[in-house]
C-alpha cells in the first residue's frame, strides 16, 4: 500500500507552480486580449509606421457595417443550430454506447475521433465528400433520390447548411463523450429502484437520465457554444467564407479585416465584440443551465 | 521538496519567453548577407524549382546566403503583411503586388538602367514611375479557350469576334447539348474571370484609365456603362451557359473538366496554358472575350520576380540576387512550361528558352507580341491600375454574388463603398 503525499497549505512548491501557471496564463491570455483592446482603440495598419488614437470611432462604424451584421447573424445561427443538434445527437449515441462490451468501446472511440482530428483535415475530407461529382452526390444520383448533383457548397443557403452539417459532425464525438461520461456516473441503483417501481424506458429516462446528465449538458452546450462562435478552420477550407460571403463567420471577418483589408484597428474592436458576445452567452446559457440542474 | 529549482525553472521560462518576444523587431532585414526570401510553391513552382533557382542565383550573387520563406496558402499579400506585423518582413518577396507595400515604403525601387536594359516593357508593372518587380513577364487575364472538337461538333466553324456571336456560339452549345462555359465558381478569383474578362473588354477598351479616373472620382462602379457590362455577365449565367453548380467547382477540378471535354469553353489566366494536354494540345484553342464591335482588346498584365524590402540589411546583396534570380532563362523555361507565362526579356525568343510549347501558347503569345489595344486586366493589373488593397475579395465576391443575384446595380453599389473604404 501506498501513501499518497497532499500538498500543505502555504506549500512553496504548489506556489511555485501557481506563479507559473498564472504567469502563462496572464502571458498568453490576458496580456493579448489587453493589447487588442488597446489596439481596438487605434487605426493600426500593418503597412503603416504611425498608428493614431481614434477611441471610439472604431466602434461607431461597426453600428453600420453591413458585412459584420451579415457574419455576426451567419456566426449565432450557426451556432444555435449546431449547439442544439450536436447536443441532441450527442445524448442519443451516448445512451447507445452507454455499455460494456469491447465492441460499444470500441466505438466510442471511433465516435470520438472527428474530435480529435484537425479541422483542417476535416473539412478537407468533408469537401470531397460534398462536391459536385463528390459522394454524397454519387450516392444521391445513383439511388435516384435526386435526378442530378445538388450544389452543397456552391448556393448560398445549401453552402451555410453544409458547413452546419459538419461542424456538428466534429462536434457530436465530444458531447457524445461528455454525455457518456456523465451517464456513467449515474448509479446503476436509480434505475434498478425504477424498474422496482414499473417505471418503463421512457419513464427512467425521463426522471433520471435526463436530470443525472445536466452537468454533462451544461460542459457540453457551453463548450460546444464558444467553439462555434470562434469557429474558422473547417469554413476556411470548405467553403473560404463563400460563396459570396454567405459563410463568411466572424472569426474570417476579422481575419480579413487585419490581414486583407490592412486594418489591425478595426479587426481588434471586432474582435473585442465577438468577445463581450461569446462571454454574455456563454455566462447566460451557463447561468440558466445551471438553474436547470438545481430545478432538477 | 525544495522550492528553488521550480522558482528557477518559471523564471528560465519566463525569460525564454521574453526573448521570444524582444526578437521580433520590424526592422526586417538580418545583418549581414543572410536573406530571408518569401516564395510560394505550385505543382509548377514546386520546392525544388525554389531551391534549384535560389542555388543558381547564389551563384551569381556571390557571398549571399537565402533563406527561403514559403507561404501557407497562394495569398503572398496576407503572409507578407503577417510577417510584416511580427516583425519578420522578408528582405525579399516573390510576386507581391508591389503598390500595397511600396505605397507606405517598404519596397526598395530597381535601378531603372538596368530594368531598361533587359525587359522588353521596363515600366509594365511600375508604380508611381518606379519599377519594384523586375517584369521578367507578362499575361494576358482571362483568354477564352474552346474546344475545338466540341464547337466542330456543335457546327461552329469559328471562334466568336463579337459580343452577339459570342452569345450566338453559348446557345448553339447549349441547343447541341454541351455545357458552353466551364467556371470554377468554388474558388472566389476563379469565379470572377468571366467578370474581369467582361470588364476589361468593355470597360477599359473604352477608357483605359478608367481605374485611375476611379481614383480621382471621376467614374464608379455603378456607372451605365460598367452595369451593362455587368449585366451581361448575369445574362450568362442566366441563359445556362455555365455548367450547373458553377460556384461548387473548385478550380482545380474546372482544368480537369474542361480538359476532359465535359464543357466547351474555359475563360482563364494565360496559366491555363501550362495545363494543356500534351497528348491533344491541338484540340484547344483561344481567343479573348469579343466586344461589341469586334474590336481586339487584351487584357494584359505585366508581372514579375521578386520586390527587396526597403530595410533590408544589405541592399547591395539583396539587388544582386535579385538581378540575377531575375535574369536567369532557366527560371523563365520553368514559368513558361508550366505556368504558361510570356517571357519579357530583352533580345531573346522563345527558342533561347529551349521550350516545348504548344500551338494554342504560340497564337497566345502572339496577343503580347503584336500591336494591339492592351488594357490592364481588370482587377490583376499590379501597376497604377492596380485596385486598393482588399479590393479583390470584393470583387470576387460580388461575381459570386451575381451568380444567383438579379440585383446587378446593388452589387456594383457594395464595389463602390468598399472602394470608398479602401481608399479612405
Amino acid at each position: 500500500m501506498t501513501t499518497r503525499a497532499h500538498p500543505r497549505r502555504g506549500d512553496p512548491a504548489l506556489g511555485a507552480i501557481a506563479v507559473l501557471t498564472l504567469g502563462l496564463y496572464a502571458l498568453f491570455i490576458v496580456v493579448p486580449v489587453i493589447m487588442s483592446a488597446w489596439k481596438s482603440l487605434t487605426d493600426e495598419n500593418p503597412l503603416k509606421p504611425q498608428t493614431h488614437f481614434v477611441g471610439f470611432d472604431n466602434y461607431t462604424e461597426m453600428t453600420h457595417d453591413s458585412a459584420l451584421s451579415d457574419s455576426l447573424t451567419f456566426t449565432l445561427l450557426l451556432t444555435a443550430a449546431v449547439t442544439i443538434a450536436a447536443n441532441a445527437a450527442g445524448i442519443g449515441f451516448a445512451i447507445l454506447l452507454n455499455k460494456t462490451s469491447l465492441s460499444y468501446r470500441m466505438m466510442r472511440t471511433v465516435a470520438f475521433l472527428p474530435q480529435v482530428l484537425s479541422g483542417v483535415i476535416v473539412a478537407f475530407v468533408w469537401r470531397y465528400i460534398l462536391a459536385q461529382d463528390g459522394i454524397l452526390n454519387d450516392i444521391l444520383t445513383t439511388t435516384g433520390i435526386t435526378d442530378k448533383p445538388i450544389t452543397w457548397l456552391g448556393t448560398p443557403h445549401l453552402a451555410m447548411f453544409s458547413v452546419g452539417l459538419v461542424a456538428a459532425w466534429v462536434l457530436t464525438g465530444f458531447t457524445t463523450v461528455v454525455h457518456l461520461a456523465a451517464l456513467q456516473s449515474i448509479p446503476v441503483e436509480l434505475y434498478q429502484a425504477a424498474k422496482v417501481d414499473g417505471a418503463g424506458r421512457r419513464q427512467q429516462f425521463r426522471h433520471i437520465t435526463f436530470p443525472m446528465v445536466a452537468p454533462g449538458t451544461t460542459i457540453s452546450v457551453t463548450i460546444s457554444m464558444i467553439t462555434m462562435l470562434k469557429l474558422y478552420d473547417i469554413i476556411a477550407v470548405l467553403t473560404s467564407g463563400g460563396p459570396a460571403d454567405s459563410t463568411q463567420s466572424t472569426a474570417l471577418y476579422i481575419i480579413k479585416c487585419a490581414f486583407t483589408d490592412n486594418r489591425f484597428g478595426y479587426a481588434s474592436a471586432v474582435a473585442m465584440l465577438l468577445l463581450a458576445v461569446s462571454a454574455v452567452i456563454a455566462l447566460s446559457v451557463t447561468g440558466l443551465l445551471r438553474r436547470r440542474e438545481v430545478d432538477l | 521538496m525544495r522550492p528553488t529549482p521550480l522558482i528557477a525553472a518559471c523564471v528560465a521560462a519566463g525569460l525564454t519567453l521574453l526573448t521570444g518576444c524582444s526578437a521580433a523587431t520590424n526592422d526586417g532585414g538580418k545583418g549581414g548577407s543572410d536573406l530571408t526570401y518569401l516564395t510560394f510553391e505550385t505543382p509548377n513552382l514546386n520546392a525544388q524549382f525554389w531551391d534549384t533557382s535560389i542555388t543558381e542565383a547564389q551563384k551569381q550573387a556571390p557571398g549571399v546566403s537565402v533563406k527561403k520563406i514559403v507561404t501557407p496558402g497562394t495569398d503572398r499579400d496576407a503572409y507578407a503583411k503577417q510577417l510584416l506585423a511580427s516583425g519578420q518582413f522578408p528582405d525579399l518577396l516573390q510576386s507581391i503586388t508591389p503598390s500595397t507595400f511600396a505605397q507606405n515604403g517598404l519596397l526598395k525601387p530597381y535601378d531603372k538602367n538596368w530594368v531598361n536594359a533587359n525587359f522588353l516593357m521596363p515600366m509594365g508593372n511600375a508604380y508611381k514611375g518606379e519599377v519594384y518587380i523586375p517584369p521578367t513577364n507578362s499575361q494576358v487575364i482571362p483568354e477564352v479557350f474552346y474546344n475545338k472538337k466540341l464547337f466542330a461538333q456543335a457546327g461552329i466553324t469559328a471562334p466568336p469576334r463579337t459580343w452577339s456571336e459570342f452569345m450566338a456560339v453559348c446557345a448553339k452549345l447549349k441547343a447541341a447539348g454541351i455545357t458552353p462555359i466551364e467556371l470554377g465558381g468554388g474558388d472566389p478569383f476563379s469565379a470572377s474571370m468571366p467578370l474581369v474578362g467582361i470588364l476589361s473588354a468593355d470597360v477599359l477598351g473604352k477608357n483605359p484609365n478608367w481605374l485611375q479616373d476611379r481614383y480621382a472620382g471621376k467614374t464608379r462602379f455603378t456607372d451605365a456603362n460598367v452595369e451593362a457590362a455587368a449585366t451581361k455577365y448575369r445574362t450568362m449565367v442566366k441563359e445556362g451557359y455555365f455548367q450547373d453548380g458553377a460556384l461548387g467547382v473548385k478550380y482545380a477540378d474546372s482544368i480537369t473538366n474542361f480538359t476532359s471535354g465535359k464543357t466547351a469553353m474555359y475563360m482563364m489566366g494565360n496559366w491555363f496554358l501550362g495545363s494543356v494536354p500534351k497528348d491533344h494540345a491541338d484540340d484547344f484553342g483561344a481567343f479573348l472575350t469579343p466586344t461589341d464591335d469586334g474590336s481586339l482588346v487584351v487584357p494584359f498584365a505585366v508581372g514579375g520576380s521578386m520586390a527587396i524590402s526597403a530595410k533590408t540589411a544589405d541592399p547591395a546583396k539583396a539587388t544582386a540576387f535579385a538581378q540575377a534570380w531575375s535574369t536567369n532563362p532557366a527560371n523563365l523555361k520553368t514559368l513558361i512550361e508550366g505556368d504558361g507565362a510570356f517571357p519579357m526579356l530583352k533580345n531573346k525568343t522563345l527558342a533561347d528558352y529551349n521550350v516545348n510549347v504548344t500551338q494554342v501558347y504560340k497564337d497566345s503569345y502572339t496577343y503580347v507580341t503584336d500591336q494591339n489595344t492592351k488594357v490592364s486586366a481588370f482587377g490583376w493589373a499590379t501597376n497604377d491600375d492596380a485596385m486598393p488593397s482588399g479590393l479583390n475579395d470584393a470583387f470576387y465576391s460580388a461575381s459570386q454574388a451575381l451568380f444567383t443575384s438579379d440585383d446587378v446595380h446593388g452589387q456594383l453599389a457594395k464595389l463602390d463603398a468598399a472602394w470608398d473604404k479602401a481608399t479612405k
